[in-house]
């Protein structure tokens, strides 16, 4: 046992401290802001263009979908943080994706492809590269300097968050605007396929797509929570062999442990490839579950609805993100509510 | 945060040129240059479009894989890792189309094989960008972070920076970055509706330049600080470079900028490129004129020819050091671009020699100054590379040979 928590520990000797959440935000399929609105897998994609007048303030003609829900959950974070506090500040945008622009990209190889001759259109291509989402979100928030955009399956939200948490402490940012948004595309079978989506190695729900956003910051003033270090790992952690949910239980224990928040409840947010998930299990053992996955649907960056959720919700305590990859690959990720 | 020493121990490269960096950087300074051609893969479905093509007798995603091998194991074995070291390095991937040459070449295939059916729809069932970097890992056994980074024309040298960045600060132990673009029809046709590619020719700088011409290619570049320079391969002298490299390579100076004026260019005045290239010097410490040569980005485009040319001349002026664009010789590898051109520079620098610049023919007076025209000696010194791209992203970092 001594020597499981050893290597726990070993994996977080060159974490940093926690980095505090100033504003967050989100928008699932539903299209509401900050709310669990009801949707129907059937019925996606919603139009995003009257909720685009609504926080864009303007219609964003010359962008397709993913671009109009990578700019609204932004600013949806990104407005409820007073303008003259950000003034002069070094904001970082850290954008992320498992699929892109997938609505840009189908039309115009459609067109390529069409053996009468279509009309592949510039404006689609251009959009359809997954940085032009960062650029038009940069535009529109007058942000200039580092916009990275990242691009990692099932586990985009967790490394553009570990990333951004690298810039702060380096000192490169003042604040982080870390994201993740995948949209849904038709039909619902291709995009399961297109995320390898089986029984055997994830839940069984609905599609569905989402915006989610953190700021993040380097001082706790005016803070609503933190995020503490991202825990990325291949898997093979020499844990003894116990049953998957032993080893989750462990490792989500020992994070909650390092916080100093024992005392605090603790909450499970179990992502999308935990196929054998039982809540009871984790129940039995003092935690609770929020399971965020039916009020967005499986998308790549499911992890940054749930978290930004959790965030905003009324509930009080650690919450632990869970998710891992089909090669073992997994991603922790604790959020502390002030 | 710990001194920066990043040092770069190994490199591969796959181009048009050959299928590694070392032959790539024997032909090109040799002058071996084809010109861009018809393209020949059955998933390509348009051959009226030039492109730099690397020549392979298999199917399209066999020769992908195989891209990806030879670069990763030309590179490994000129940093001479481990296994144990390879398991313990991270991954930073960047590339534009990823897999989706497996949507091209699945949707294509189905049409050939199948006549006289109704042609279905394309459909898009590659994992994303992310896939590229699932594949080499479980390939390779590496264990650490990975990450793709899918920034267009930006995207392999952004993961250089960045791959750097976490070096300097202790967070990975070494990364291994890998630039990786294949021919797709999605991007030959996507860049000629924007009216960006030149049927002739890649002419970067050039006064009859009319637009770029793509090219296919694969490269890893594997960074690392405090690199020991003791023992590889029966080289007993502690003082000497690695066995396999004759020079030591130091990353210096990354620096990342996004700016938001423009979503296709980087603002025709030059004014951003001479900031962000100011920049690199002020982090690296290196003044101007210490800069030996500069590895430009030179697509052969009318706007980021001029932006940067105006940029360079802002800020060195008279004293401008030779600039080269690999471009006009193997064409534009997109994402791959800053990994392939890292890692083809420094088997040029090797070799001893920086290569010429191909496909120009007259000065431009907009820009006022000509791409170097002949070979010239790899002094140790800084090199400087600059990379823009679509998003109105910029990078620019300097490669120091000692």
């Amino acid at each position: 046992m001594q020597k499981i928590m050893n290597q726990v520990k070993d994996k977080q000797k060159n974490i940093t401290s926690p980095t505090p959440v100033l504003a967050a935000g989100y928008l699932g399929p539903g299209l509401r802001p900050d709310h669990d609105a009801d949707w129907q897998e059937d019925l996606l994609p919603l139009n995003v263009d009257d909720l685009v007048l609504e926080i864009v303030g303007q219609p964003m003609r010359r962008a397709g979908r993913f671009i109009k829900m990578v700019c609204c959950g932004a600013l949806i974070c990104l407005k409820k943080i007073p303008s003259d506090l950000l003034k002069n500040k070094k904001i970082g945008i850290f954008l992320s994706t498992g699929l892109g622009n997938v609505d840009e990209i189908l039309p115009f190889i459609t067109q390529v492809f069409k053996h009468d001759g279509g009309f592949p259109s510039p404006n689609q291509f251009a959009n359809s590269v997954s940085n032009a989402a960062a650029f038009f979100l940069s535009r529109i928030c007058a942000i200039n300097g580092v916009v990275l955009t990242v691009s990692q399956e099932e586990l985009s939200f967790e490394s553009a968050l570990w990333l951004a948490q690298s810039y702060l402490a380096a000192g490169e940012i003042d604040c982080a605007l870390v994201g993740g948004c995948d949209v849904f595309t038709p039909t619902a079978d291709d995009y399961r396929q297109r995320m390898d989506l089986r029984p055997d190695n994830s839940r069984t729900l609905f599609m569905g797509e989402g915006s989610s956003w953190f700021l993040l910051g380097k001082n706790d003033a005016g803070k609503i929570g933190d995020i503490l270090p991202v825990l990325l790992d291949c898997g093979d952690n020499g844990l003894p062999v116990l049953s998957a949910g032993e080893n989750i239980l462990w490792e989500c224990s020992e994070i909650i442990s390092s916080t100093g928040g024992q005392n605090k409840h603790r909450i499970l947010l179990p992502g999308f490839r935990l196929s054998r998930f039982d809540a009871s299990f984790w129940i039995e053992n003092g935690w609770f579950v929020e399971d965020y996955l039916p009020c967005c649907g499986i998308h790549p960056t499911a992890a940054a609805f749930g978290l930004v959720r959790a965030m905003l919700g009324p509930g009080n305590g650690c919450y632990v993100h869970y998710n891992c990859h089909t090669s073992g690959r997994r991603a922790i990720v604790a959020a502390v509510k002030s | 945060m710990t001194k920066s020493n990043i040092c770069i121990r190994g490199w591969g490269a796959v181009t048009t040129l050959g299928w590694s960096a070392e032959e790539s950087a024997g032909n090109l300074i040799a002058g071996r240059v084809h010109p861009a051609a018809a393209c020949l893969s059955p998933h390509l479905i348009n051959s009226n479009y030039r492109a730099f093509e690397i020549p392979y007798s298999g199917g399209s995603l066999d020769k992908a894989r195989l891209m990806l091998n030879s670069v990763l194991d030309e590179a490994i074995k000129r940093a001479g890792l481990t296994a144990a070291e390879i398991a313990e390095s991270c991954l930073l991937v960047g590339t534009t189309g990823g897999l989706f040459i497996r949507n091209e070449y699945e949707f294509t295939e189905t049409v050939r094989c199948n006549p006289q059916k109704e042609t279905p729809a394309i459909a898009c069932r590659n994992r994303g960008p992310g896939e590229v970097s699932d594949w080499i890992v479980r390939k390779f056994g590496i264990k650490g972070i990975a990450m793709t980074f899918s920034m267009a024309c930006v995207s392999s040298s952004h993961a250089l920076v960045v791959a750097a960045g976490l070096l300097e600060q202790g967070k990975i132990k070494r990364a291994i970055v890998v630039g990786y673009e294949p021919l797709l029809n999605l991007t030959l046709h996507g860049f000629a509706s924007l009216l960006l590619y030149d049927d002739d020719q890649c002419r970067p700088f050039c006064k009859r330049r009319s637009g770029m011409q793509i090219g296919e290619s694969a490269a890893a570049v594997i960074m690392e600080q405090d690199v020991p320079i003791i023992c590889r391969a029966g080289n007993t002298d502690k003082e000497k470079p690695p066995a396999a490299n004759k020079h030591v390579y130091k990353f210096k100076g990354g620096y990342l900028h996004n700016d938001n004026a423009s979503l296709t260019s980087a603002g025709v005045d030059g004014v951003l490129v001479c900031s962000v290239i100011g920049q690199t010097l002020r982090k690296a410490g290196v003044p101007l004129q210490d800069i030996v040569a500069i590895k430009a980005h030179g697509t052969g485009t009318q706007d980021n020819d001029l932006s940067e040319g105006r940029g360079l001349w802002k800020l060195f002026g008279e004293k401008l050091p030779p600039v080269i664009s690999l471009k006009g010789a193997i064409g534009h590898s997109l994402g791959a671009a800053g990994a392939v051109e890292t890692a083809v520079w420094l088997s040029c620098c090797e070799k001893g020699i920086i290569p010429r610049s191909f496909g120009f023919t007259e000065i431009d007076p907009e820009i006022g100054f000509a791409p170097s025209q002949v070979n010239t000696p790899a002094a140790c010194g800084a090199y400087l590379f600059t990379y823009f791209g679509f998003g109105g992203t910029c990078t620019s970092y300097l490669i120091i040979k000692e």
